[in-house]
Order: structure tokens, then sequence, then C-alpha cells
């Protein structure tokens, strides 16, 4: 039986006049791979940041392996968590090795981490993050003159020398086209395996969903709409999903 | 670590500046021989005369009419130098120019004459013309106009180059002369940036302006320089106030202006 | 205020300014170029390029040595007054930046900080708005002439206007990679190693690079006042009618200002790549 990686119970969230989530409960093994979908204005996103301690709730609590979340220092919870985003989460203007050792300065003391900007230090942990992620040759190049597709692997490395035990992916690939999304995802699917991590990550496509996730959670209106197995969700479940959103709004502007 | 050099460099550069400017200070020789005889009862009575400037009507009055006087140099001298700037201005970004060879010849040519212009700081001008002119208000309008003219000219020349080039071919397949292309293409569309920038040198002209008293001109700067040789500090402040009190008012109406022009 | 109301304003200006000088001043453009000032300003020009002179300066080794020291020290003091500059600049922006003050770049909010930051911004507004040559005119009655009251002068001028423009640019940092670096567990100070530090540095040094360009330019006029360097030399020689002194100080003075130019337009590109 594998432990509780996350719980979830009766997380509320309101901004102003709206509720971004309502009484939102679930629980989440170690090594499940889930994608949150639903329509734009669903919740996803705020899920996400409530998981990443972005965002307080307005209620409820969360426990990230059998501990209240905001018991972590900042320290100790990128240790348990670690985030990757759109492609615009990487310092542009350093080399690539410095942005993927970014994820082990939560362990790095001050001066360790000036002497690294003016000579990298672990830099093997570096150079095996990017060769896993066939970023061999760019361990040196300015980031900003990567490709998007390429700055979301130097993310990855920086994921890898991280080493969180749950990563989470808020729309890891909606600024990508499909096949470099494809790439992207393929990728972190397999890494996560590979570390024996778990995976939560917010998708726009519900296709990516259904092929690289074992667990799809759905959310409508800030509320659970479905949490199935990947292979147990229809097309019918899927179209009434979005559809009945775009109904409600069209009901809700007349 | 060689691979790094180029993201090092910036940093090296960074520090060789910094030990430049540090060996900078060896020149100077510290001690207390630095400092006027009277020099703290001097800094002490200025910082008191900042907390209390005197605000007795006639100073006022004074005040104002020498804020009054500022202005007028500063706007007729912005006058010329946009008259400067738009004929240079236009001739240096070679827009006007048929051929490539006419086109950099002139280019070259002009974008020289308006580097000279501006090379010379605007009272470095004024005391050449009272030199050679004697003492008229055309000295200051001259000294700023010109040194303002050769900025305005440069900036114009680049932004009437940097303008998008389609709407300028359309205009081009119409059958526009150079001029015409000039007057219905390029100049509205480098107007928004030109205007912005030359309310942001107008304000720049206001603190110019002040300063031509050092010439024996009138205005803020010559007030300042009166009460300082009296001693009177809490004048100056008040003076000071007032030129401080106009530049944010031509700094908030350029806000103004460019808000609207972006929007 | 719509930008027809501002044109209209800008016109009765001119206008006003125009008629100040004419009517007011009473000076008139046809005695600008009369005869007498033209051979005057003939005359002046003759003078200045050592026609009337039997030894003019700039066929002087000495004079050249001098006027070389000088320039020396020009550059000097450009170079202490732009370092003072960002020294205090540095200092004071980072509470100076509107996204500090609100919280959302450092993510912690204090109502001191909008203090802090009124504070600062107020200062950068007083030192900017008041030409160099006043502050200067101030200062040397706390100075003895030489090349530090000049600098301190120049200093405070340009304190206000990097502090405002350096300001802008961290107020326009992309936030999305410093909370990254947040959400994988670095220390606000490793923050501002990696996520700062890189992102607003090469931009830092064009503006004061920049604002070095603009100081060389301006050395001359804080001289003036006896605050040092060429131009209390050249002030100097004009008392004394010493023409050709004169064009020696404003050739090495135009020389100084395209060398600084092409310097920092060459430390410009080198950052830049």
């Amino acid at each position: 039986m594998a432990k509780v990686m996350v719980k979830l119970d009766g997380i509320r969230k309101q901004y102003g006049e709206t509720t971004a989530l309502s009484s939102l409960s679930f629980q989440v093994d170690q090594g499940e791979k889930i994608a949150v979908i639903g329509p734009s204005g669903a919740g996803k996103t705020t899920l996400l940041n409530i998981l990443a301690r972005i965002v307080e709730p307005d209620e409820g609590r969360l426990e990230i392996d059998d501990q209240p979340a905001h018991r972590y220092t900042g320290r100790q919870f990128a240790h348990k968590v670690g985030v990757i985003r759109q492609q615009f989460d990487l310092v542009g203007s350093l080399p690539v090795i410095h942005n993927v050792l970014a994820g082990r300065l939560k362990d790095w003391g001050f001066f360790k981490s000036c002497l690294s900007f003016l000579w990298p230090q672990e830099r093997h942990l570096a150079v095996e993050a990017l060769a896993r992620v066939g970023l061999k040759d760019k361990v040196y190049e300015k980031t900003a003159h990567l490709s998007g597709g390429e700055q979301q692997r130097v993310a990855l490395s920086r994921l890898l020398v991280q080493r969180p035990e749950l990563i989470l992916a808020d729309e890891p690939v909606s600024a990508l086209d499909p096949a470099r999304a494809h790439d992207i995802l393929a990728m972190l699917v397999k890494l996560v395996e590979e570390e024996q991590q778990t995976l939560i990550a917010t998708l726009h496509t519900v296709e990516y969903a259904k092929t690289y996730f074992d667990r799809i959670i759905a959310l409508r209106d800030g509320r659970l709409y479905f949490d199935l197995p990947a292979s147990e969700v229809t097309d019918e479940q899927l179209s009434q999903l979005y559809h009945l959103s775009e109904l409600n709004q069209y009901v809700a502007a007349h | 670590m060689w691979p790094l050099i180029d993201f090092h460099k910036k940093n090296v550069l960074t520090g060789l500046m910094f030990l430049v400017f540090l060996s900078s200070l060896l020149y100077i020789d510290w001690g207390p021989e630095l400092i006027h005889a009277g020099g703290g009862t001097s800094l002490w009575q200025m910082v008191k005369g900042m907390f209390t400037p005197d605000l007795s009507g006639d100073i006022l009055l004074l005040a104002l009419v020498a804020s009054w006087q500022t202005l007028v140099y500063a706007v007729a001298g912005m006058t010329l130098a946009i008259i400067f700037a738009f004929g240079f201005g236009t001739l240096a970004s070679g827009v006007l120019a048929q051929g490539s060879l006419g086109r950099s010849g002139l280019k070259t040519f002009f974008r020289g004459v308006l580097g000279f212009m501006r090379a010379i700081h605007e009272l470095v001008w004024a005391w050449l013309f009272v030199a050679a002119f004697g003492l008229t208000p055309f000295a200051a309008v001259f000294a700023i106009a010109i040194p303002y003219g050769g900025i305005l000219g440069r900036i114009f020349a680049d932004m009437l180059s940097d303008v998008p080039p389609q709407p300028i071919r359309a205009l081009q397949a119409a059958g526009a002369s150079r001029l015409q292309l000039l007057i219905y293409g390029y100049l509205p569309l480098a107007a928004a940036d030109m205007t912005s920038y030359t309310m942001y040198r107008f304000e720049c002209a206001i603190r110019s302006s002040a300063i031509m008293s050092f010439v024996g001109l009138g205005g803020l700067g010559y007030q300042i320089d009166l009460s300082l040789h009296d001693l009177k500090y809490s004048e100056v402040w008040t003076f000071l106030y007032f030129l401080i009190g106009l530049v944010i008012v031509v700094d908030l109406w350029s806000q103004v202006i460019r808000k609207r022009l972006v929007a | 205020m719509s930008l027809r109301l501002s044109l209209l304003i800008a016109l009765v200006l001119i206008m006003a300014s125009w008629a100040h000088i004419f009517f007011v001043d009473q000076a008139s453009l046809s005695e600008l170029f009369s005869e007498e000032n033209r051979q005057h300003g003939l005359q002046f020009i003759r003078q200045l390029i050592g026609l009337e002179d039997e030894h003019p300066a700039f066929l002087e080794g000495q004079s050249w040595k001098k006027a070389l020291t000088l320039t020396f020290e020009t550059l000097v003091m450009s170079i202490m007054a732009i370092g003072f500059a960002t020294t205090a600049m540095l200092v004071t922006v980072v509470p100076a930046a509107r996204n500090v003050a609100q919280g959302s770049l450092t993510l912690v909010r204090r109502w001191y900080n909008w203090l802090i930051f009124c504070f600062f911004r107020l200062c950068y507004i007083f030192s900017r708005a008041v030409p160099e040559l006043i502050w200067a005119m101030m200062i040397i009655f706390i100075f003895n002439p030489g090349l530090l009251p000049g600098a301190i002068a120049l200093a405070l001028h340009n304190f206000g206007i990097l502090g405002k423009l350096c300001a802008e640019v961290i107020e326009d940092l992309d936030l999305r990679p410093i909370r990254n670096l947040a959400s994988s567990g670095a220390s606000k100070a490793q923050i501002f190693i990696y996520g700062v530090i890189p992102e607003v540095l090469p931009k830092f040094i064009t503006y004061i690079l920049y604002r070095w360009e603009v100081i060389i330019r301006t050395t001359i006029v804080v001289g003036f006042v006896g605050a040092g360097g060429l131009g209390m030399e050249f002030k100097l020689s004009m008392s004394w009618f010493h023409y050709t002194e004169i064009a020696l100080y404003l050739l090495c003075y135009v020389l100084l200002v395209f060398f600084v130019d092409l310097l920092s337009e060459g430390i410009r590109r080198a950052v830049k790549s």
C-alpha cells in the first residue's frame, strides 16, 4: 500500500464575488500521475497554487506527506514539492547551468550560492540532469537563446536536481506546438516514473490527459465534476464537462 | 571556466568599472582642508533654510517673475530647437535622399553636424554668444536651441528611420514623391514618439534656462546666485522650491501627454 | 486634459515667450545681426583661432601639458561623480521600486515600506529637479574649490535621475522566474543573486554609462563656479581674455566628450552581448 502524498479536505477559495473552489476534497497516493482538466475558470490553477502554497485556502485542510502543508518551512517544502509552469519561469539572462542548479539552492548556504554564481558548484549534477533531457551540449548557453521546448526541458532538469517527491505542473505545455508538447509531456512522465515521484498536472487538452496520465480529476465551476482512472473516462463525460459549462455561461449571460 | 566567459564578461567589466571608480578616489587629498573654514556652519544653515524658506510677499513675487523669465527662455529656446531638429533631423535620417550613395553621404554629414551641436554644453554656447554678441536674451535662446536641436535632431532622425516600412511602401506604390512620403508617411507615424521625447527635453530645458544666469541673464538661477552671495539661505530655498515646482509641473504635463498619446 | 488643450497651452506659451523677449526684454534681432556685431563676432573668432596672438596657447608645449592635465582631472571628476551617484542609487533603489513597496516582488508586505518608498522617491524628484550647476554653487560654500565639490554636485543631480530610471527597471522585472526560484526553495538573498541581479545589471549599466556621457559634458560647467577641472581654468582664461587658451580648453573638452562617448559605446556593446 503506497503512502498518501496529498490529502485535501474541504478546500474553499473565494476571490471577491467569485468562488474559485468550493469544498474540494480528494487524496493522492504516492506514484500517481494525475491530470486536472476542466474548462477555463474552473479553478485548476487556483487548485495548483494552493497545493504549491502560493495561495492560501479560505477554508479546509491540506496535508502533504502526512503533515499540514503550512508546517513546512520554505526549504523543507521545496524538498517535498517542485513546480513547473509555462516556459517563462527561467531567468533568461543566466546560463542554462545556473537555472538548473537553482534546484540545489534549497540545500546551499549563502556563501556557497555566491561562489556558485562565479563558479558553478556540483556541476556534475547539472550536467547529468541536462544529459537526461537531451541538452548536454547547451550547458553554458544563455537561457534566453533557447527555444520554448528547450527551455521547458531546462525546467525539467531543474526539477531533477531539486528532487521533490511531488511535482506540480501548471499548463506545462500550453505555450508549445503539439509536437513539442508531446515530447515534453512524454519526458516529464518518464522522468517522474524513473524517480518514483508523484505528478499532478493541469492541462488544456484532454487528449494529453488520456494519453499520459493514469487518473483524471475534472473540475467545473470550482467543484469536483468527476475523479476517475483515465481509462474509464468516456467521451460523453468529457463533452458534458465542457459543453455544460458553456451552456451555463450562455444562460448566465441572458 | 571558459564556457562561462560570455556570462562573466559583464560581471568582470562591472568589477573593473568599480575599481576605476575606487582608484579615482585616490586622486583626492582626503584631509580637513577639503572643507571650508566655515563649511560646517554653511551646511547647517542650508539645511535649516530648507525647512524655513522665506515666504514673504516680496520674495514670492520675485520668485514668480524669475520663474516666468526662466520659462520664457526655455520655451523660446525649445521652439528654435524643434525647428533645427526638424530640418537637420529629416536630412540626417536620409528619408529625403534618392539613391544609397547620396543617402549615406547626407546621413553622415548631418549626423556629424548634430553631434557637434550637442557635444558642447548649453552654458558654454551661452558664454561664447555673450562674448561674441554681448548680453542679449538671444544668447540664452540660441544657447538652448543649439544643443537641444542637436539632441532632438539625432533622436528625430532615429525615429524617422525606425518607422515601419509597410505603410511607406504603400504610399510609394501610390506614386507619392519623397516630400509627400515625409509629410503623409514618416511624420504622422513618428509624431507620437517625437512629441513625448520633445516634452521630456522641455523639462530639461527648464533646468538649462535656470542656469543661464551665469552669463548674466536673469531668471531663477540669477536670484539663487544673488541670495547665495548674501548668505540668505532661506531665500535660496524659496527660489529652489519654485524651480522644483516648475520642473514637476512640466513633468506632470508631459506625463499626461504621453499617456494620451499611447492610448 | 485633452491633447488639443495641451497644444493650445503650448502655442500660447510659445507666443507669450517670444512676445516677452521682443517687447519686455526689448531684444531686437536686427541689432543682433548688425554690422557692428558682425565685426565683433569675427574679431572674437579671430582671437579664438589665434590670429591676434603672437604665441597662441595651442602651439606651446607648456599650455598643452597643462590643458591635458586638466582634461585628465576632469575625467577623474566625472568618474567620481558617476561613482557617487551610482553608489547612492544602489543603496536606495530597491525600496524605491513600487513592486517592492507593494510586496509583490519580496512577497512580504509591511506598512513602513510605503513610507520608505515615498521618502526615496521624493529625494529623487528633489535631487534631479535642481541642475548640477546650482548644486555646485551651494556646495562650493561648504567645500574648498577642487574636484570633490564638483563631483558631489554632479552626483547629486544624477542620483535622482539614475534612481528614477533604475527603480523603473526593477518595477519592470518579470516576476514569474522569481516566484519560481522561491518555490524551488531559494532564500531571499539567493533570489537576489540569481533572479534580480543578472536581470537588472545590464540595464543599470546602460543607464549609468548614458549618464556618464551627460556628466562629462557638464563637468566643464560645474567648473565655472570653482569646482575644479577644465571649467575652472576656462573661466579664468575668460576673465583674463586669454582667447587662445579658451580655444585650447574647448578643443580638449570636445575631444574628451568624443573619447568618453566612444568608450561608453564600446562598454555598452560588450555588456549587451
